[in-house]
């Protein structure tokens, strides 16, 4: 059991995180899952204009910056992700009337962007102290194209033999699905072996939220 | 009685219907709305197609222009999905620049598109690193209530399936181009993606084919579009309660059976069209 745990462990990329380096933030996060880099800070709960209020729930605003250029169409798929898998973790009906701002920043993207991207407001979220339901966790995997095998999280050399890249969100509970996002095509038994696989990879990122935490909150 | 029951609660309204075993709108928990569909209904586009999915209806028109390629990759044409959610088709929607929704919708349909390789890109060549064809779909949400996506992604097909282009004659060293508008070629589809959308509700109950109400107050949403091999090209689920694998794989199963079922409806539709034709073409 100890072998096959280590082995799982090595396909991940190394991950890195730098916490609270965004003074102004409520909450602030540099992630890295291999080269892949991205920031993040939440601000709020605050104000909200009345258009965007909801009366029964806090809402959340996702802003998504790319590296160059300014935030294009493919941007806001990549925001509705993160905004409806947040929306499902955060107790939203604990602060009404109000809203939060998750603020992303690409600083590298070496594969596996919106994997990455949900984790690093995921640890934000974390970071700024909003109560949750669970955490969530994001695992992307590939199909090779010639061997037909999964590689768990990919980076841009990987990729451009892939026959399908998959992009998975797990809950920390139950380990169900809570995002998932695919490019290319695949058969239904391919489906199911990489969220089989991506599940239990998954728990690797729960425990690196986990230590992250502890080096400032004595509690957990 | 019940309008008013349904304005002051809607909630309450819709989970009394979910608890008797039946929807809203009369249907059963998995059954899909009636779909019809009907092609070249618009004569001045290149293509066009409107798809009804019961009330929610959705109109193609595809549109073929010539362009100079990338430099990058020369010998692909482009094909640009634009999705438009007017404020026709549901007061969700306020005049202006495209929603976010519609945005997200126009790189869906794009994804779909690229992930299925119902098209072959280098089929839109007309001479390389010179000239070629971009398919401009502008899909217009006519009536908005729920799964649009499906509707939106059947009118594209269909549309895309009809499409003839005309021969173009292209002299590379002289730069000019001829049209011949009456030998029309027929623009090669090599899958029909048809896609289903699924609305989860409290403790994991699925409802296939979620209309607007519906849709707004389930618990998570998601769309499956399969190719006719039965091989999956997309499986968009963006957030919302996380559900178990056994529903995916309900869910994949009942795609199975309505791709089929909304495959042959379109190419009933198209081999209406070729009747047609034969027919106005005869007496000449």
């Amino acid at each position: 059991m100890v072998e096959e745990d280590t082995e799982i462990d090595c396909v991940l990329r190394p991950m890195n995180c730098e916490i609270n380096l965004l003074s102004r933030s409520d909450g602030s996060t540099m992630f890295m899952q291999g080269d892949t880099t991205i920031v993040a800070g939440i601000n709020g709960p605050m104000e909200v204009k009345s258009q965007k209020m909801a009366y029964d729930k806090l809402s959340i605003e996702v802003t998504y910056t790319p590296l160059t250029g300014p935030a294009k169409v493919d941007d806001r798929l990549i925001e509705t992700y993160i905004r409806e898998s947040c929306e499902s973790a955060i107790l939203v009906s604990l602060h009404p009337n109000t809203m939060i701002c998750i603020n992303l920043q690409e600083v590298q993207d070496s594969g596996g962007l919106l994997a990455c991207a949900i984790n690093a407001s995921c640890l934000a979220l974390i970071n700024s102290g909003l109560s949750m339901k669970f955490t969530i966790a994001a695992v992307s995997c590939m199909i090779e194209k010639e061997t037909g095998k999964i590689i768990m999280d990919p980076d841009n050399t990987q990729l451009k033999n892939a026959k399908a890249e998959f992009t998975y969100a797990f809950d920390s509970i139950n380990k169900d699905i809570v995002c998932c996002h695919s490019v290319g095509r695949f058969s239904q038994s391919e489906f199911l072996a990489s969220v089989d696989k991506c599940k239990q990879v998954s728990q690797f990122i729960f425990d690196f939220y986990r230590e992250i935490t502890k080096k400032y909150a004595n509690t957990v | 009685m019940d309008l008013q029951y349904k304005t002051i609660h809607p909630v309450k309204y819709l989970q009394d219907h979910l608890e008797q075993g039946i929807r809203p709108d009369g249907r059963k928990f998995l059954s899909f709305r009636p779909v019809s569909v009907n092609v070249s209904s618009i004569v001045q586009a290149d293509s066009s197609a409107i798809f009804k999915l019961g009330d929610t209806s959705a109109v193609c028109g595809i549109k073929a222009e010539l362009a100079t390629p990338k430099a990058d990759i020369p010998d692909h044409g482009y094909i640009v999905p634009n999705v438009e959610l007017s404020p026709l088709c549901s007061p969700k929607f306020r005049p202006g620049p495209p929603s976010e929704q519609a945005q997200v919708l126009s790189k869906l349909i794009d994804i779909v598109l690229s992930n299925s390789r119902a098209l072959d890109l280098k089929d839109l060549c007309i001479c390389k690193n010179k000239l070629v064809w971009v398919l401009y779909c502008d899909i217009l949400c006519l009536n908005y209530n729920g799964s649009v996506i499906d509707a939106c992604i059947g009118a594209m097909i269909a549309a895309l399936k009809t499409l003839t282009l005309p021969e173009i004659n292209y002299n590379s060293e002289t730069g000019v181009i001829v049209t011949h508008p009456e030998n029309r070629k027929a623009f090669t589809v090599r899958t029909l993606p048809v896609s289903a959308s699924f609305a989860i509700f409290e403790k994991q109950l699925l409802l296939v084919d979620p209309s607007d109400d519906e849709e707004d107050m389930s618990s998570t949403r998601f769309s499956i579009v399969m190719d006719d091999e039965e091989e999956i090209c997309y499986i968009h689920k963006p957030g919302g309660i996380p559900i178990s694998q056994n529903l995916l794989c309900k869910g994949l199963e009942m795609t199975k059976v309505r791709a089929k079922s909304i495959r042959s409806v379109i190419n009933a539709a198209i081999s209406t069209l070729n009747v047609n034709n034969i027919e106005t073409n005869s007496p000449k």
